[in-house]
């Protein structure tokens, strides 16, 4: 198990803090700061989500103007969501192999691991695109209603976020194939997964509260 | 704690663990290579496992969505959420390691949510009140 320096009473000694995980240079806290700062990161982000989730059910059947036009009834496209969120939750999965391959020091395969999670996030987007074409088509813009003003702003943020992770993970890609990914920096793999799990489990939210729940 | 390191000063005064970026204890075994490989955190095949009883939980949920009008509404609506939970709950622990990793990141994240529930959850009730009152 890997263990963490931690200062001990003598002036130039530390101690190996029996429990603690990954690897990482001797900090105060006796963890990781960048593992800290992600996570401090996504505390935030919940923040953030949970706005624009309670303002969608803030409105949700209470408001007059919340159905004016198409309603999500007529919109949504159950099987076609389901699969592409199926894909994101399978971009977790080869997130966490890619993980486990730099841990293990397999770099051919954390490559490997790293696309596919990029490719199945770029698809879970590309579904995103092409749903919210066909909503506009339909007649639903993000001015038609509050249905429209909330939804197309909390999965249209959603979206731009996987985007994000996207670049984050063909940057960590490249830096691997490039030579300068080693095993020490594993810590970097797990901290852009920390990331693409929280992504996902906001979809996961996402998907029950927008989709499955039954409109009024 | 288990076991002590000897640490030297690098050029910008800070006490930094001795070695050529390797941990040398006092027995002088190198700890390094144990700390590249994280053993805490689940395998493959493990992970792997997980996924299949998220797609599974997954595929419950949409089967749920189709049993709209023939089940209680009220029912429905609280088992997607409780399938939500456990697929945000399965995610959370063997993902991000949270079963596995200090608790204090847990708890960092654990308290945005807590945070976060309370404060919208206020906010629900509310406005929610007023724009019933409003109608």
């Amino acid at each position: 198990m890997a263990q963490a320096v931690v200062p001990s009473e003598g002036h130039h000694k530390y101690e190996i803090e029996p429990g603690f995980h990954g690897h990482h240079a001797p900090t105060n806290t006796g963890v990781s700061n960048p593992k800290l700062a992600i996570w401090l990161f996504l505390s935030s982000e919940a923040l953030f989500f949970g706005a624009f989730i309670a303002t969608y059910f803030l409105y949700r059947g209470r408001d007059s103007y919340f159905n004016e036009g198409p309603t999500p009834k007529e919109l949504f496209n159950i099987p076609f969501t389901s699969v592409t969120s199926f894909v994101l939750l399978m971009s977790s999965l080869t997130m966490v192999l890619a993980l486990a391959a730099i841990q293990r020091g397999d770099h051919r395969r954390l490559r490997i691991w790293l696309l596919a999670t990029a490719f199945f996030g770029l698809v879970f987007v590309g579904g995103q695109v092409f749903e919210f074409t066909e909503f506009y088509r339909e007649g639903l813009a993000l001015n038609t209603n509050l249905f429209g003003t909330t939804f197309f702003t909390l999965t249209g943020l959603h979206g731009a976020h996987v985007t994000a992770g996207i670049v984050w993970l063909v940057t960590l890609w490249s830096r691997s194939v490039q030579g300068r990914l080693h095993d020490q920096h594993s810590e970097a793999i797990e901290i852009a997964g920390l990331y693409w799990h929280f992504v996902d489990i906001v979809w996961i939210i996402i998907f029950t509260a927008i989709y499955l729940i039954p409109q009024h | 704690m288990t076991d002590s390191t000897d640490v030297v000063e690098s050029p910008g005064g800070e006490l930094v663990p001795a070695g050529d970026g390797a941990l040398a204890t006092t027995s002088g075994a190198e700890v390094v290579p144990a700390a590249f490989r994280d053993d805490s955190h689940p395998g493959p095949v493990q992970y792997v496992f997980i996924a299949v009883v998220l797609c599974i939980l997954t595929a419950l949920e949409v089967g749920l969505y189709y049993l709209e009008g023939d089940v209680n509404n009220n029912l429905l609506i609280a088992m997607l959420w409780v399938l939500a939970f456990v697929k945000f709950f399965l995610v959370c622990s063997w993902y991000m390691h949270m079963k596995m990793d200090p608790p204090f990141f847990r708890r960092v994240f654990v308290v945005g949510i807590c945070l976060a529930s309370f404060v919208y959850g206020v906010v629900l009730f509310t406005f929610a009140a007023t724009i019933l009152a409003d109608r």
